[in-house]
């Protein structure tokens, strides 16, 4: 059978990035263009500016994707880009361009969800994975429990009430000085100090079920840190440490549980808070005592890329589910 | 030399193919869909209706700016994607000049002017004696006020007895333009008031021919204005 290359083209946040890849699995270019030095400055993304960096990257950041793989413009079968959710105008960008681009060459239009887009990620790398599983997507704007039937069937268990954890991570590490981004910043610190010398609540709510809340987390972080200020120096390397634990835990608990109801023996995690080590350590350990196999995307792979929508496209593109020339953008997820 | 135009800097989302100084087929849509859903059907669609595939077009035509950000940069980065996949060279037309470009053989200042919203407009100054508009001042953002009084000070300066207003910033203030222009304020009829691609192709044309095309690698809207966190950072023009 003839292979199917497909370019994924992805702009939904602060990352202009292009990539191709072949029959959904294997990366024949992943290029990705990262603004997070110009949002640096102003303390997070700053939509309009992001936008602004994707017009004027998008063609280069493309042509490199091709150049990368060693391929022509015509060698494609399909365009794949990223539509929901995300911020708007930027999205627009990508979405505008790839509509361009497809049209032009006589290629299909793929559209992508952004969060299937990282689930899809770990499937990427490893084809080894057994269904049904769980997914955990954790990133600046999801935090979600995923009961995973198939590759591409699955139900939403559990969300977060308030903050995303990646958004709890930038919040507070604004709050202690740490910069931006925040899940970064705070694993750095967190390397140079000891959880557990100050204390902060694990946020459980119903032990039961699957919901997350970060928000009384962040407020306990931030009100201790007032408290503690100035009195010591190295408290606020502390400080992060329990605060990157205190979040941590609760993640691989609530993970670990719906692995055990749902009854599966895989754990896949999803979304650039899996970035995060100490995430994937504490996964892989406490799952390990209860033989559950946790799968994690490589580190490029966690955070924003367009490998991911190629790859997802792929299937779309062998079930002829193209997008019509009029899809739109959309910021917020219409559904999971 | 076969042009597709292509705006959507402002409300209207247009799309045009112009061959020389002919418009063969315009499309202008002043309604509420979004440019993100309309702008590639139309131009889908205005090529099926004259038997033409991408191949048989020359060049690309689109309006830079200034205008709506987001609006800017959906046709820009179709006309980006386009250009790159077809391999067709692109003019860049200021949108302002385009909106000139529907008046010719004027002996009045014509003024183009764009909500901008925050109570200012987006404007140029233009004499447009023959068919090709010649910008005299602009492209800038001032309020409303401003623009008015620039206007009044080179109509003057001029000797033009008459003042043109062509733009959705004109509906936007228009009560106050007329009480305080008066008889000198020369009405347009409706279909002159708003950018046609057409009008934008017919200038590309001018550009082509000078050999003035834009590097799509580079190419970026012209925005005029800072986005707001930078100027709260304190920044200064762009
Ligand atoms: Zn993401």
């Amino acid at each position: 059978m003839k292979d199917i290359l497909i370019l994924g083209i992805e702009t939904s946040c602060d990352e202009t990035a292009a990539s191709i890849v072949k029959n959904g699995c294997g990366i024949l270019s992943n290029v990705i263009n990262s603004q997070i030095n110009i949002h640096q400055q102003f303390g997070g993304v700053v939509p309009e500016i992001a936008s602004r960096k994707h017009i004027e990257n998008i063609a280069m950041v493309v042509d490199n994707a091709f150049k990368e793989a060693g391929l022509s413009y015509q060698d494609i079968d399909g365009v794949a880009v990223t539509n929901q959710p995300g911020l708007i105008g930027a999205l627009l960008v990508g979405l505008s361009f790839a509509k361009g681009f497809a049209w032009a060459l006589d290629r299909p239009l793929l559209a992508v969800n952004h969060l299937h887009g990282h689930i899809y990620a770990n499937i990427l790398e490893h084809q080894d994975i057994s269904f049904p599983a769980v997914c955990l997507v954790v990133s600046g704007g999801h935090t979600s429990l995923l009961h995973m039937k198939d590759i591409d069937s699955y139900a939403v268990i559990g969300e977060t009430r308030d903050d995303a954890a990646g958004e709890a991570f930038d919040k507070v590490a604004r709050f202690l000085g740490l910069g931006y981004p925040g899940g970064p910043a705070i694993q750095k610190a967190a390397a140079l100090g000891k959880a557990g010398k100050v204390k902060l609540p694990r946020v459980y709510l119903d032990k039961n079920d699957f919901e997350f809340s970060f928000s009384g987390l962040k407020t306990a972080a931030m009100n201790l840190w007032k408290k503690m200020k100035g009195n010591e120096e190295l408290a606020v390397f502390d400080l992060a440490a329990e605060f990157q634990q205190a979040l941590v835990e609760v993640l691989v608990e609530k993970s670990l549980k719906a692995a055990k109801i749902y009854q599966v023996d895989s754990i896949l995690m999803a979304g650039g808070v899996a970035a995060n080590q100490h995430l994937r350590l504490l996964m892989k350990e406490k799952a390990g005592q209860e033989n559950i196999k946790v799968f994690c995307p490589s580190l490029p792979l966690c955070t924003d890329n367009a490998a991911m929508i190629a790859g997802i496209a792929y299937h779309q593109y062998i079930t002829k589910s193209y997008a019509p020339l009029d899809l739109n953008a959309y910021p917020g997820l219409l559904s999971l | 030399m076969l042009i597709l135009a292509v705006d959507s800097s402002t409300p209207v989302a247009g799309a045009a193919l112009v061959d020389e100084d002919r418009v063969i087929i315009e499309s202008f849509i002043n309604y509420k869909k979004t440019h993100s859903e309309t702008l590639l059907p139309t131009i889908n669609r205005i090529l099926r209706e004259c038997d033409c595939s991408i191949t048989d077009i020359d060049v690309l035509a689109v309006t830079a700016g200034p205008g709506s950000f987001t609006g800017l940069r959906i046709g820009m980065a179709a006309v980006k994607g386009i250009s790159m996949a077809a391999d067709k060279p692109v003019v860049a037309v200021s949108t302002l000049d385009t909106l000139a470009g529907n008046i010719a053989g004027s002996d009045a200042l014509v003024c183009t002017l764009l909500d901008a919203r925050k109570n200012e407009v987006y404007c140029g100054f233009y004499e447009v004696s023959g068919t090709c508009p010649e910008r005299i001042k602009g492209p800038m953002v001032c309020t409303p006020e401003t623009f008015l009084s620039i206007a009044v000070e080179l109509a003057a300066y001029k000797h033009q007895e008459k003042i043109i207003l062509l733009g959705d910033g004109y509906y936007r203030y228009s009560e106050y333009f007329d009480i305080e222009l008066k008889d000198k304020l020369l009405p347009v009829p409706g279909h002159l008031m708003l950018p046609r691609a057409a009008a934008a192709g017919v200038l590309a044309v001018h550009k082509a021919r000078q050999g003035e095309f834009e590097d799509v690698y580079h190419l970026r809207p012209l925005y005029i204005r800072l986005s707001e966190a930078e100027y709260r950072l304190g920044k200064g023009a762009v």
